[in-house]
């Protein structure tokens, strides 16, 4: 081979490599088989162990579809997630939350499913908040969810009949009365594990709710009936006063930045005696070498001066990019992962609310801690289901906008009212430019 | 024997060349890039050239030409050119100067403890002592961690109810009541420099005790005879010997430290309130919101800042190479 030819063959193979960077997404094999890329957003170890054993239970029975499942820390997932989507490549199905599912949509990033799904046997088995929430306004299937979060109060039955009181506190102004009572700093007790950082918007709000929970649009949380945001509302500046009194008279002075594991951490260690959360805690707080199962449990969600409580619900599922070109077989997995045992292994080791009718008979979901989740979906009129509008395209900046000012009224740089006033003037902005 | 002669006789023997006036003209320092050499070259230099094409200089020019345009990754279907739009944002923008002060302490606050404490430590080093080697692994081990591992670690040791920080503080009889490290922004900036500072030292040990064991002995030892005691020394031999590496380590740590979001990411966010933001810190948050116009107008903006730093730079490392030469 001479020079030139070494050279050209060099410039050749480079160039190969370089676009051989670019290629990726499902592979199919001469045989055959086809190779799925999934990625999960929401990642922790336990969670990702189950989910390798259904996706080994699925290659079993579909011998000529593997699945690479990709696992990207929880953090900076759904980035990563977003950046292969918008390249167009390396993806087939991946987790899609409510939160991201509008702005992936928006741009085009993931298939719309409800054709392939319109003769899904599936459906029939589902609850009907899982079909309701697998179709957006515009009925598009972009995930079909594996469960559902939604907020209880894990409290300590120790530390509140100690302090004298008979039960759980059932409303915000007794959950103030019973955690004021219990907190004593000199002996690293707390009364309520305060949420300041990462996410502090999501409680204040669902305070907010609660208490305007009579004239609540359903199908936006962060709508009153009259069509104004719910932060107009006179009695969100009660509610955010009462919320704020927890944090200056009942939690620990650094939950200023608490998010999700300082929560559940100083719950787990018996630090704080209230906990405001998701039920995925339930597992994580059973495995606390500090406090023993009869030290805790759970109540329902708080409720407002009108004896109701709004609980947000919040989701996260199944769903394809569009740029796959393996649609067949990714679906074929997400209808595994939506029925029968699979979706009901993954509900129960993940502590989520199922998305299958038939968790209703089940014996798992009536004891312990899940009791309170029975009591609320038995009782929806004091319960109240909202719809918050997580899809919006703005979501991820309300987040950051709102926690940040959360954290100055904590700090003492804005007060409540200023705050109210500043969220109203947002998402009646952001509502008029749609 | 003649060595150019043979049995068969005699060979006419070229003449050396003639010595002429004008020397020769040097050899260009420069390859010759010319012909098949000159190809082969370039093919082999190809695959480098298109790989930071590829992975440097497009991420560049994508990302100056995002600052200028609309580009929300949460809605894509208008990314039109909006001008300066995203500077003027940026600029107009309160947290902008909180993170400039910031920016200021963080470096500034963080450089000038590293350099003292590694300055100590490499001087202490350099000594002949046992177990010197176990100690020099010792203090080289946090530079083999994670930068945001760092910051998730000490965002625990700083937590005010169970942290180690406080609990020594109260063991000791410091403080009575917890410190709440990362809630209030005043302690919140501190405790990330002390994360950083203590992150940070093993790179000054690094490079300057390499720079100290390049001094020779005889020069201490001429010292010694002319009777400078250890204050001396230090300002009259040593620093002199090592100032070129001093210098450097401490613009480029600079540029580093400027560059370095991990920490502060990792024990408090920016938080509270964006208290302890930095430049890059705040970028990436911008970035998180999907708003990569606004972020990449950023990225410019601090770009800009570092071209300053990297001028300084380069002029130090080409008036050492000059002097070298």
């Amino acid at each position: 081979m001479n020079r030139r030819r070494a050279a050209v063959a060099l410039g050749l193979a480079t160039a190969l490599s370089v676009s051989g960077c670019a290629v990726g997404g499902g592979s199919g094999a001469s045989d055959g088989t086809v190779t799925l890329h999934m990625v999960e957003s929401l990642t922790n170890p336990a969670r990702t162990a189950v989910l390798k054993t259904l996706i080994d239970r699925f290659e079993k029975q579909n011998p000529k579809i593997k699945v690479d499942l990709i696992s990207p820390p929880t953090d900076t997932a759904d980035q990563k997630i977003q950046q292969m989507l918008q390249s167009g490549s390396g993806i087939d199905t991946m987790e899609v939350r409510d939160i991201t599912a509008g702005p992936w949509s928006t741009n085009g990033w993931i298939y719309d499913m409800s054709k392939d799904l319109k003769d899904w046997s599936g459906w029939d088995a589902l609850t009907d908040n899982a079909v309701k929430y697998s179709k957006d306004a515009k009925n598009r299937t972009y995930y079909i969810p594996y469960g559902f979060y939604g907020l209880s109060l894990y409290y300590r039955t120790d530390l509140v009949s100690k302090a004298g009181f008979t039960g759980a506190p059932t409303s915000w102004d007794e959950l103030l009365t019973q955690a004021t009572a219990i907190q004593n700093p000199a002996k690293r007790q707390y009364g309520y594990a305060f949420r300041g950082g990462t996410n502090a918007n999501s409680n204040a709000v669902a305070v907010i709710e609660a208490y305007v929970a009579d004239k609540i649009d359903r199908e936006n949380g962060f709508k009153l009936t009259s069509g104004k945001t719910i932060f107009s509302a006179p009695e969100a500046l009660t509610a955010l006063e009462t919320y704020f009194k927890l944090f200056k008279k009942a939690s620990p002075p650094s939950s200023v930045a608490w998010g999700y594991p300082e929560m559940v951490e100083g719950f787990s260690n018996g630090s704080t005696a209230f906990l405001l959360q998701d039920p995925e805690v339930i597992a994580t707080v059973g495995e606390s070498k500090t406090i023993t199962k009869k030290q805790w449990t759970t109540a329902p969600l708080l409720t407002g001066p009108s004896g109701k409580a709004v609980q947000p619900v919040a989701t996260a599922g199944w769903g394809i990019a569009s740029a796959s070109k393996h649609k067949a077989e990714a679906e074929k997995l997400i209808e595994f992962l939506s029925e029968g045992d699979a979706a009901s292994t993954f509900d129960k080791k993940n502590s989520l609310v199922p998305i299958l009718k038939s968790s209703a008979d089940d014996t798992f979901y009536k004891t312990g801690a899940w009791a309170s989740y029975v009591k609320m979906t038995e009782n929806p009129d004091t319960y109240i289901t909202v719809t918050q509008p997580r899809n919006s395209s703005w979501w991820t900046e309300w987040i950051q906008k709102s926690d940040s000012e959360i954290q100055k009224v904590l700090l003492g740089k804005m007060t409540p009212k200023q705050l109210l006033a500043d969220w109203n003037t947002y998402w009646t902005d952001k509502w008029k430019s749609q | 024997m003649n060595p150019t002669t043979t049995d068969a006789g005699p060979r006419q023997v070229a003449p050396p060349p003639a010595k002429t006036s004008t020397p020769a003209p040097p050899r260009s320092r420069r390859p010759v890039f010319t012909g098949r050499r000159g190809l082969s070259i370039a093919a082999f230099m190809a695959p480098a050239a298109v790989f930071v094409a590829i992975f440097v200089y497009y991420p560049m020019v994508a990302g100056g030409q995002m600052a200028f345009r609309n580009w929300n990754l949460n809605d894509l279907t208008d990314t039109s050119w909006v001008g300066l739009k995203n500077f003027r944002e940026i600029l107009a923008d309160p947290v902008f100067y909180t993170v400039l002060d910031n920016t200021a302490v963080w470096v500034v606050g963080s450089i000038v403890p590293q350099f003292v404490i590694g300055f100590a430590i490499a001087l202490w080093l350099r000594r002949r002592f046992r177990f010197r080697g176990l100690y020099q692994a010792l203090i080289f081990f946090p530079w083999a961690i994670s930068g945001f591992l760092i910051g998730i670690l000490f965002r625990w040791m700083f937590n005010s109810e169970f942290g180690v920080v406080n609990d020594l503080l109260e063991k000791a009889h410091l403080i009575d009541t917890p410190i709440p490290w990362l809630a209030d922004p005043k302690t919140a900036m501190t405790a990330v420099v002390i994360a950083n500072i203590w992150y940070g030292v093993t790179f000054f040990t690094i490079m300057i005790l390499a720079a100290l064991q390049s001094i020779p002995d005889e020069i201490y030892e001429a010292g010694a005879i002319d009777g400078a005691g250890k204050v001396r020394t230090l300002f009259q031999i040593t620093i002199p010997s090592i100032r070129g590496t001093l210098a450097l380590t401490v613009l480029l740590r600079v540029i580093w430290i400027f560059n370095f979001p991990d920490i502060i990411f990792g024990m408090t966010g920016g938080g509270p309130s964006n208290e302890t933001h930095i430049v890059t810190t705040w970028m990436i948050s911008i970035t998180q919101q999907g708003d990569y116009g606004k972020a990449s107008a950023l990225g410019l903006i601090v770009v800009a800042m570092l071209m300053v730093f990297s001028v300084f730079y380069l002029t130090a490392t080409r008036e050492r190479n000059g002097k070298a030469s």
